[in-house]
């Protein structure tokens, strides 16, 4: 999943995962059976391939970032929940206003940062204005723009004033770290409020993260938590096997798990995730102009064949761009489903009944060139010809992404609540329907959930019967660890790691 | 013909029996398992067990009567693919010699026969390629050409055609030395004449070795290009790609890394005992040395 080290999806996601992680902090907890006696003082060793490039969430560290420090070391005025949920951290309580224009929070009090500072709210709107920053990398930047104004009326005070309503601004807040205004070299170093601070980042090998004394909630559960950082997943999944990691974040291939799933000393964990792999056709690009063509193509892929494939009997299909965790979830996995007699016809009707031929740009990092090539031995059947052109993720960012030069190509899509995208006429791939937008930015100024869901399930159905483009399959999110340690996040993505209420048995 | 031939003709004579013995089968076992090789990519021109992109067999199912090798994860059948992929390893083994041969024969005979700033500055330049990575020649090719077999020929082939070159202008210096070329040089032969009609036929069977040994290199590395993604694009069934794609797998179904691993370290030890029976059989040098 390498685009999420290199490209805005990764970067973005992280923090916004709203599905099932543990409760902070006061929360109650997390995963795992055993609710015996635990060694108060111990290490939790974590494995994972994804170390951070630098330790600051705005400078294009990759999801490392996310997954070591975020809840950790960092905290926002607020966090998700398990569920999806918007819960207060930072924040103890806020008022918005009629007009829904003006936000006002009142910060929790006695938290202080790690460095003994007491948080202000200064430091909140030092916090925000380094996301919104001109060199600021942070990928979901444009989501806050709609701030036009931080007021700080008294030190635990915060008055932020937008510019038009915006539904998502306090779910949008979950992903802001508050820092310290007075921190320096936050790329190599810290300074938030979070359970732990940062003892030593040894690059290349391992992080690892002590428990605060003077945390304002409740303390963590381990004394310390090392992340190790490993290459490949064979090397990491050995290091499971010889106890040098107690958990690994993330598993990205699934006939590794045997070993663990025979071996009472292991738990293997099939948690869900929101990352998804998309077939996603250039609809400014002919033939994926004509909507039959694009519902021809996604009709001859046998999605159920792929996902089989790829990850043995993990993940799930979906119909969609919205994953099950998200409010708007509805199962259209019957939209534009398999069925080849389907696809000819609409070829025909499309005045395509002799096929034609595309270029499928695809990056040459798993699992895309074996979805590729499945696709290209699907499509045949049909009549069509897949020309597979492998492209590495820089590549993929400037030609596809950024350019726009390409027919089709492939991508995994980490973000959750991404639906919106498809909102924007000028995103990558180009779907360009008014009616959609209008539904996107009318969600987004919604007075409630209850309309915003409402509207987001019309865009969802809608893209879908548009095959806007081909959602493949729903990544699933295995997380395997000892059988002594409980307490670990079981879902959400692998870009976020809450490591508080790990317990290991002594 | 020349003297250099006429003494080392006699050699092979005075060689005891029991060495001679030992090269050809130097150069059968060589032959026939390069051989093999060869055969299983010519027959792919015209057969394989199922198309290449049948995907209708199990996920991973190991060996058995269906599929003699087992399938990968999207069920092709592992030995189909192995025939493509021994195709692709005859074929970028060939390609880049003959780019070799082509360019580094050219480039060394012109270094041999250049005299002062010129032969230092092309002697220059051939260390600068041959210091060069082929990686990251690769990688700019493909840049430039997008992924390919034939990107990842020309860069392997550009790569070694610096290594023959150096090895065909020491030769080609060696032979101009000698008092035969001065006599063809005052008796006014022409330059082209004496490279065809003296310098040539006293390097090539040095240079076929050398070549011999840059086919079976020149298998390996398209096999590590392919497996970084810079090769033959999928789904072509390139050895190294198959040895990426069953990593994941190794433990579950270890065939599919097995085989091309197996098959690809049959060929190059088959070159290589090739090039090693001709430079027996071949080269004067060795010949003089065994005698």
């Amino acid at each position: 999943m390498s685009i999420k080290k290199t490209s805005l999806f990764g970067t973005a996601t992280t923090a916004v995962l709203a599905v099932t992680l543990t409760a902070c902090g006061g929360g109650s907890g997390g995963t795992g059976a055993s609710g015996g006696s635990y060694d108060k003082d111990a290490t939790v060793n974590i494995g994972s391939l994804y170390e951070p490039q630098n330790l600051d969430n705005t400078a294009g560290g990759g999801q490392g970032v996310t997954e070591a420090l975020n809840g950790n070391v960092y905290e926002g005025l607020f966090r998700l929940t398990d569920d999806g949920k918007i819960e207060k951290l930072l924040a103890q309580d806020y008022k918005v206003s009629g007009d829904g224009l003006t936000y006002t929070f009142t910060l929790r009090d006695g938290v202080k940062f790690h460095s003994g500072k007491t948080l202000t709210s200064e430091d909140v709107k030092y916090s925000l204005e380094k996301v919104l920053a001109e060199d600021s990398q942070s990928a979901r930047k444009s989501n806050l723009e709609v701030v036009k104004d931080i007021a700080t009326p008294d030190a635990r005070t915060v008055k932020v004033t937008l510019s038009q309503k915006s539904i998502s601004f306090v779910y949008n807040l979950s992903y802001v770290w508050i820092i310290n205004s007075e921190a320096k070299n936050l790329k190599t170093t810290e300074d938030g409020t979070g359970p732990y601070e940062l003892n030593k980042w040894t690059r290349g090998s391992a992080l690892s993260l002590d428990r605060f004394s003077g945390y304002w909630g409740d303390a963590a559960a381990n004394k310390q938590v090392v992340f190790h950082y490993y290459k490949d997943a064979t090397a990491l999944n050995n290091a499971l096997l010889t106890n040098a990691v107690d958990v690994v974040t993330s598993e990205q291939s699934p006939d590794a798990l045997d070993q663990f799933k025979n071996n009472q000393n292991y738990k293997v964990n099939d948690g869900n995730s929101t990352t998804k792999l998309l077939l996603a056709f250039n609809d400014r690009a002919k033939p994926f102009t004509d909507v039959k063509v694009r519902q021809a193509v996604s009709s001859a892929i046998d999605d159920k064949k792929l996902l089989e494939s790829v990850w043995g009997g993990y993940g799930k299909l979906i119909g969609s761009m919205v994953p099950p965790t998200d409010p708007w979830y509805e199962d259209l996995t019957g939209v534009n489903a398999y069925d080849v007699a389907r696809a000819k016809k609409l070829l025909k009707e499309a005045g395509y009944e002799d096929g034609f031929t595309f270029t499928l740009d695809t990056p040459n990092y798993d699992p895309h060139p074996t979805a590729a090539t499945f696709i290209k031995s699907q499509l045949a059947k049909v009549g069509i010809t897949v020309k597979i052109n492998t492209i590495t993720a820089d590549e993929w960012y400037t030609k596809v992404y950024k350019n726009r030069d390409f027919t089709a190509t492939l991508q995994e899509h980490v973000n959750d609540r991404d639906l919106v995208w498809y909102g924007n006429p000028d995103f990558y791939w180009g779907y360009d329907n008014k009616q959609v937008t209008k539904w996107v930015e009318q969600a987004e100024q919604a007075s409630s959930t209850a309309e915003q869901t409402e509207l987001l399930k019309k865009v969802n159905r809608k893209t879908a019967e548009d095959a806007a483009s081909d959602w493949l399959y729903l990544y699933p999110q295995i997380v395997v660890a000892n059988s002594k340690l409980s307490g670990y996040p079981l879902n959400g993505l692998n870009s976020q790691f809450f490591a508080y209420d790990i317990k290991k048995e002594g | 013909m020349t003297q250099t031939l006429r003494t080392s003709s006699e050699a092979p004579q005075a060689a005891p029996a029991k060495r001679r013995g030992r090269r050809s089968a130097t150069l059968i076992t060589g032959c026939v398992l390069s051989g093999l090789i060869f055969l299983l990519a010519l027959v792919s021109l015209v057969w394989t067990p199922y198309a290449s992109d049948d995907t209708s067999g199990g996920r991973l199912t190991g060996p058995g009567a269906g599929h003699l090798l087992g399938t990968d994860k999207l069920g092709r059948d592992l030995f189909t693919q192995l025939m493509t992929g021994s195709r692709i390893a005859v074929e970028a083994g060939l390609g880049s010699v003959l780019i070799a041969a082509v360019a580094g024969v050219t480039l060394g005979v012109l270094a041999a026969f250049a005299q002062g700033w010129l032969d230092d500055t092309l002697s220059a330049f051939l260390d600068i390629l041959i210091a060069f990575p082929t990686l990251l020649l690769a990688m700019l090719i493909v840049a430039a050409r997008s992924a390919t077999l034939g990107s990842a020929v020309l860069a392997i082939g550009l790569a070694q055609s610096a290594v023959v070159a150096r090895v065909v202008r020491i030769l080609v210096k060696r032979v101009l030395a000698q008092d035969y070329i001065t006599a063809a040089r005052t008796s006014g032969t022409s330059w082209p004449w004496i490279v065809a009609g003296h310098v040539l036929p006293n390097i090539w069977p040095t240079l076929v070795v050398n070549l011999a040994l840059q086919f079976g290199l020149a298998v390996l590395a398209e096999a590590g290009l392919s497996y970084l993604g810079l090769g033959a694009p999928p789904p072509n069934a390139s050895w190294g790609r198959m040895l990426q794609e069953a990593q994941a797998t190794f433990t579950t179904a270890p065939a599919g890394a097995l085989a091309p691993g197996v098959l690809l370290v049959l060929l190059v030890i088959g070159v290589n005992l090739v090039a090693d029976g001709l430079r027996d059989t071949l080269d004067p040098a060795t010949r003089r040395r065994r005698s």
